[in-house]
């Protein structure tokens, strides 16, 4: 690499190997043997798929607010600055599964209520805090998103529409991860490890979180399991008002369900926008504008029943 | 009109190329991955060429999407927007319907 110098300058340490992980969509991932231990190198790509995406200083400081904060997370080690161009930031490197099929076909034991013990923690990390994380209306943030897109998506606009005619009191804002599903947490058999990517971090109503594991494309085949197909809503919705004592009810999440499907139709076709732009080419951002339709499918169906 | 092999047996050359050939080589995860993503996008190419469906153009969608989001929703908004999609995952993604039988 020919930013590997500019590496072991900044981490005070020597490197002894680095590989590029697999996964990982708008940022690069690499896998990097230091002196001092195994690390993870996260570092910016070109493009985003969120509008509100954090910076990776950013994201490395809500980092360090998760960890004060008690939320399993791997240990932030540095922000790095610049590595040939482009900032990246350094932490602990886990072992683990992260892989959403494997998980959904042999969940451990425990996961739905520490699913929301992590959350209850994240979401009483107080918002001054953070002070540059942002807010905002969710729904105008979609319809934003959607028009960048260019072509028509009627589908994804009677999602919106749908969402805009049964709109539910909005609860007060918390600190919320933004990306919170399987996928996005390490698993061992003991249950739960560690809470990965939170370059989606923003201030939003708490059920924004809570119903993301939900959404059908996050329960990776195992449909008949709600929650993230690893376990029912029951508990892992009382184990999270045993917390931070606010009762959610399961019928309380179908607005928020449908947003997220909303939300990850929108986010494929972004994503599949910088290929077509040319920001970014690559043949697994292209077929995810084709992906989108799953998503259209399914609010279609959940507005259809609710 | 052009010799065989057609356009949708072309694709298939190539896929049955890529997982005959090139995918029980690769030993990296990353490399496995996009090479099994290629192999999919050939098949949503490969499916669409061959689908008769004449669906939704361009116009009409632009023209349903607008109407919606000023609230002008046709009756059948929701039917016709259930085929439009039913009909772009027959080819996306077929298997995926199967979910919802």
């Amino acid at each position: 690499m020919p930013w590997a110098a500019e590496l072991e300058e900044r981490l005070g340490q020597r490197v002894e190997s680095m590989h590029l992980l697999a996964g990982g969509a708008s940022k690069e991932a690499w896998a990097v043997d230091a002196e001092g231990g195994p690390l993870l190198v996260r570092r910016a790509l070109g493009g985003v798929i969120h509008e509100a995406t954090l910076s990776l200083a950013q994201e490395f400081q809500v980092l360090e607010a998760a960890a004060e904060a008690g939320v399993r997370v791997p240990k932030p080690v540095a922000y790095l600055g610049e590595l040939g161009g482009r900032e990246a930031f350094a932490m602990e490197r886990v072992e683990g599964e992260t892989i959403g099929r494997r998980i959904a076909r042999n969940p451990p034991r425990g996961l739905e209520t520490q699913l929301a013990e992590e959350l209850a923690k994240i979401h009483a990390i107080p918002l001054e805090r953070l002070p540059f994380l942002r807010g905002g209306d969710i729904l105008e943030r979609f319809h934003r998103e959607l028009d960048s897109v260019g072509d028509p998506h009627p589908a994804i606009e009677y999602g919106l529409w749908w969402l805009r005619e049964h709109r539910p009191e909005p609860l007060a804002d918390v600190v919320t991860h933004g990306d919170f599903r399987i996928g996005n947490v390490v698993v061992s058999e003991r249950g739960l490890e560690y809470l990965l990517d939170w370059e989606f971090a923003h201030l939003s109503d708490p059920r924004e979180d809570l119903a993301w594991p939900i959404v059908r494309a996050w329960r990776f085949g195992a449909d008949e399991r709600r929650l993230g197909g690893v376990g029912e809503l029951r508990p892992y919705l009382q184990r999270y008002a045993e917390l931070t004592g606010l009762e959610v009810s399961e019928g309380e999440l179908d607005w928020w369900e449908v947003l997220g499907n909303v939300k990850w139709a929108t986010g494929c076709l972004t994503q599949c926008r910088r290929h077509l732009t040319g920001l970014d080419r690559s043949v697994e951002y292209a077929v995810l504008g084709r992906m989108a339709a799953e998503m259209e499918y399914e609010l279609l169906n959940l507005i259809e029943q609710a | 009109m052009s010799d065989r092999p057609t356009a949708p047996e072309l694709l298939e050359a190539v896929w049955e190329f890529l997982s005959s050939e090139v995918l029980p080589t690769l030993d990296d995860q990353r490399l496995k991955f996009r090479t099994l993503v290629a192999m999919n996008a050939l098949g949503i190419a490969r499916r669409e060429l061959e689908a008769d469906e004449p669906g939704l153009g361009e116009d009409e969608l632009s023209e349903l999407a607008r109407r919606i989001r000023a609230g002008d929703l046709p009756a059948d908004a929701h039917a016709v927007l259930k085929t439009h999609v039913a009909a772009k995952l027959r080819v996306s993604n077929p298997q995926y319907l199967e979910r919802y039988e």
